[in-house]
């Protein structure tokens, strides 16, 4: 889809939806967002709609920040202290690997 | 219309061509049988190969694990133990792959390599002759789980005051992180050395050439920490199929009343009381299917054997007080899997006589490796201090000692404060004080110096037959120590007569036949596919059918979830039935099902098809069906059942599982010539890459000279 074709209210829409969007658990449909608005956002000359669009694309932009950083420290975590944590490691996990601890 | 092949296609001359390329691929292709597998020419592919594995219980793990992908090390054959230092400090192709000779494979160089193991990829064992003594068993067998606890007695717990195996070094109980193979000494080891001598022999310490002898050993296994974790994992459902990773030890008990009782009532039986015989089968060593156990258990469960047939054939006629119960136990070397599988179902009513019914118990132990001309009464000290028991206990030592009266033995009796060797009667002392007895050559330590290890074999019971017999006639032939065991046999069998109430006059006829002690010697610890083991054995399972004529596996292995037991069971339930059985006139349909005939039942008996002897004028055996109260008894450790992995009461003993485990060897070239052939190829790729590049961009300018000439031409 290319935004050149589009209005600038729909364009307000669709960042709007793609930000609502993200709510539902989605930290990518948050990425693309920041992704694909942020020339509409900050680069392209002021419009109307641009302030809005600006909104939306620093608030999706913190939230998938957030849902990384609290991913990576799960992650983190899970990776180093599975093995000690045991029962409730092995009831956490989808695969376990064989042979190793 | 010229007269072209009905082949051919007109306007098609590159048809042709194709045709007879393949024709010709095919031909060259056809003409070498192994045309695509470059791999062969590459890798030598070792086969006969004995792995050390995994085994787990409710806290460790022993035993050695590779990587997934193998562990690949330059071969270095190690000479000495000073030798050891190239290996693992001066040598400049880590990691190594250390090539031993049994006389080498002692802990303290096998600790060495496990503290150095980023240097050492493997060890390979290659056995040989036997050194003097060499035990990889724990000094104090089966120490947490026999009677001796510290509230049973503090003071004879954990071998305070006698160490039953001195010479043990607790090698099969430590963990390696690398493979540690056996190979057997044949081609393959030649194959191996005459490689390393070709390639990496170190010429006056100067640094060796590269293409190097390597080997790759292959033995990833799956469960990992212990029993409670291996059994979580495996029970867990996932999406997909759960993957098993490891499996319980445990096998089948075999036993055989005198007189039997109803097998499907289980629980006590009024005013019966039961002296139980018994002995252990298994036996293990550090590489676990390698055992041999010829004075570990051999010698016990021979004599027993013997002594059965010795007191079947005189008992016939004569009802006694007492029954006799003869019990062989599997998996005792793993924590008392057998007896501890026995006693709780004797508490819970799930056999057929329970623990009111035992009156006494003896038990054979270790009796082959007598150091003078006595054998060794062991009791218990603790329960010897009620005095019931200890009359008991004084009375069977005294109808052991009277029924050695012209032998060339005699029994004594050990020191009163000294406790039992590790023994299946240790289990049933842990349940009730019961009055027995364990027979041993020793009278404190062992005189077996290789305890559950490989080179407990015939050798070490000086089994020698003289070189000019062929298999048959050393089958025949009474060895000495086949004399001194059918003794003990007798002694035993007159002892079990005396408990059972016989009558006295008749004791001195019961003797056990010594070539029954010889045949079966020779048939479990030289050669199993013997004619006697093929006559008695059952044509159903051929697991008496062995290819190779090696002695069965005295390792007691998984519990498998179908009713198979391994070859060593069955030997011993088949030959049993044969000496203490009736031969009947059955066909072999009705032995299937005898319930049908009036005098056969099935609640007493178990009947079994015989494959009998081949008469001399035909070919076909003569197989009949025999009637014997000996039955096969689950013997899987309570543990499993109760689902209490981290018991401290019951064995909690599991193998891992693997995929697969294999052992190849090839020749490594230098990781500078691997990067530098890395490096080329990524270099081609980019120029190649680059080259397209620029004829991609300059196409017009590079092509356009050839297109106008055409152009002119229009």
């Amino acid at each position: 889809m290319n935004l050149e074709r589009l209005p600038n209210e729909e364009k307000l829409t669709l960042c709007r939806k793609y930000y609502f969007g993200g709510f539902a658990f989605l930290p990518f449909l948050w990425l693309v967002n920041v992704v694909w608005f942020f020339k509409e956002a900050f680069v392209k000359p002021t419009y109307t709609e641009q302030l809005q669009i600006k909104t939306y694309v620093k608030c999706s932009g913190l939230g998938f920040l957030l849902w990384v950083a609290v991913l990576t420290t799960w992650i983190t975590i899970f990776q180093h202290f599975r093995a000690e944590w045991g029962e409730v490691g092995d009831y956490l996990s989808f695969t376990i690997p064989l042979g190793i601890p | 219309m010229t007269g072209r092949g009905p082949g051919t296609i007109i306007g098609f001359p590159h048809k042709r061509k194709l045709v007879t390329s393949i024709k010709l691929f095919l031909f060259f292709c056809l003409s070498d049988v192994s045309c695509n597998s470059v791999a062969q020419k590459i890798y030598v592919e070792l086969n006969n190969t004995v792995p050390c594995v995994r085994l787990l219980n409710a806290t460790h793990q022993i035993g050695c694990q590779s990587s997934i992908s193998g562990d690949t090390g330059v071969i270095h054959v190690l000479e000495s133990e000073a030798d050891l230092e190239w290996p693992l400090s001066k040598g400049p192709n880590p990691p190594y792959m250390v090539l031993l000779e049994s006389s080498l494979f002692t802990k303290s160089i096998m600790m060495k390599m496990k503290n150095a193991s980023s240097r050492v990829a493997g060890v390979v064992v290659v056995p040989k002759t036997s050194p003097p003594e060499f035990s990889p068993h724990t000094t104090c067998p089966n120490e947490n789980t026999g009677v001796y606890t510290e509230t049973y007695d503090h003071n004879l717990a954990h071998c305070n005051t006698t160490v039953w195996n001195p010479r043990g070094n607790g090698l099969s109980y430590e963990e390696f992180d690398f493979p540690v193979f056996s190979l057997k000494e044949d081609n393959e080891t030649e194959v191996i050395k005459q490689c390393y001598f070709d390639h990496n022999r170190v010429v006056n310490g100067s640094g060796l050439q590269y293409p190097l002898c390597a080997m790759q050993l292959f033995s990833h296994m799956h469960a990992v920490t212990d029993t409670a974790t291996c059994m979580r994992r495996s029970s867990m459902d996932f999406s997909t199929s759960p993957v098993m990773v490891c499996d319980p030890l445990g096998g089948y008990n075999v036993c055989a009343f005198i007189r039997p009782y109803n097998s499907t009532a289980f629980g006590h039986k009024e005013n019966e009381s039961v002296v139980i015989a018994a002995a252990r089968l298994d036996s293990k060593a550090f590489f676990l299917e390698d055992s041999t156990g010829a004075e570990g258990s051999v010698s016990g469960f021979v004599t027993l054997l013997a002594a059965a047939q010795a007191l079947c054939e005189a008992t016939q006629e004569a009802p006694r007080t007492r029954n006799i119960l003869f019990a062989f136990f599997h998996g005792e070397v793993f924590d008392y899997i057998g007896s501890s599988r026995m006693v709780y179902d004797m508490k819970n009513n799930m056999f057929v006589i329970d623990l009111d019914n035992v009156h006494s118990i003896l038990e054979i132990g270790q009796v082959a490796v007598r150091s003078g001309t006595n054998l060794f009464l062991h009791s218990d000290p603790v329960s010897r201090r009620n005095n019931t028991v200890h009359d008991e206990v004084t009375n069977l030592v005294k109808n052991l000692q009277s029924s050695t009266a012209g032998l060339n033995f005699s029994f004594v009796e050990t020191d009163f404060s000294q406790p039992l060797p590790p023994s299946s009667f240790q289990r049933f002392l842990r349940a009730r004080a019961i009055p027995g007895i364990v027979l041993a050559d020793h009278q404190t330590d062992f005189n077996n110096r290789y305890y559950e290890s490989f080179y407990d074999n015939a050798a070490h019971l000086n089994l020698t037959y003289p070189s000019n017999l062929s298999p048959e006639e050393q089958l025949e032939f009474v060895t000495d120590t086949a004399k001194s065991l059918t003794e003990v046999a007798t002694a035993v069998a007159r002892t079990l007569f005396k408990q059972a109430g016989g009558n006295n006059s008749q004791v001195n006829k019961i003797n056990a036949d010594p070539k029954t002690v010889t045949q079966m010697l020779y048939g479990f610890l030289v050669r199993s596919n013997n004619s006697w083991f093929q006559v008695l054995g059952s044509s159903l399972r051929c697991v008496f059918c062995l290819s190779e004529p090696n002695p069965p596996q005295y390792y007691v292995g998984v519990a498998k979830s179908s009713h198979q037991a391994n070859a060593l069971t069955y030997l011993v339930q088949y030959l049993l039935a044969n000496l203490t059985g009736t031969a009947t006139n059955l066909t072999q349909s009705q032995c299937k099902k005898p319930d049908e005939l009036p005098n056969e039942s099935t609640y007493l008996y178990s009947y079994l098809w015989v494959q009998g002897m081949v008469p001399p004028n035909s070919t076909q055996r003569e197989s009949f069906c025999v009637r014997t109260a000996v039955r096969l008894v689950k013997a899987v450790s309570p543990a499993f059942d109760l689902g209490d992995y981290v018991s401290k009461e019951y064995s909690t003993w599991t193998k891992s599982q693997w995929k697969f485990i294999k052992a190849r060897i090839f020749l490594v070239a230098s990781r500078d010539l691997e990067m530098l052939t890395l490096g080329v190829g990524v270099a081609v790729l980019f120029t190649s890459l680059l080259v397209t590049y620029f004829v991609s961009t300059k196409a017009d300018v590079l092509f356009s000279s050839v297109r106008e000439p055409n152009n002119a031409a229009y």
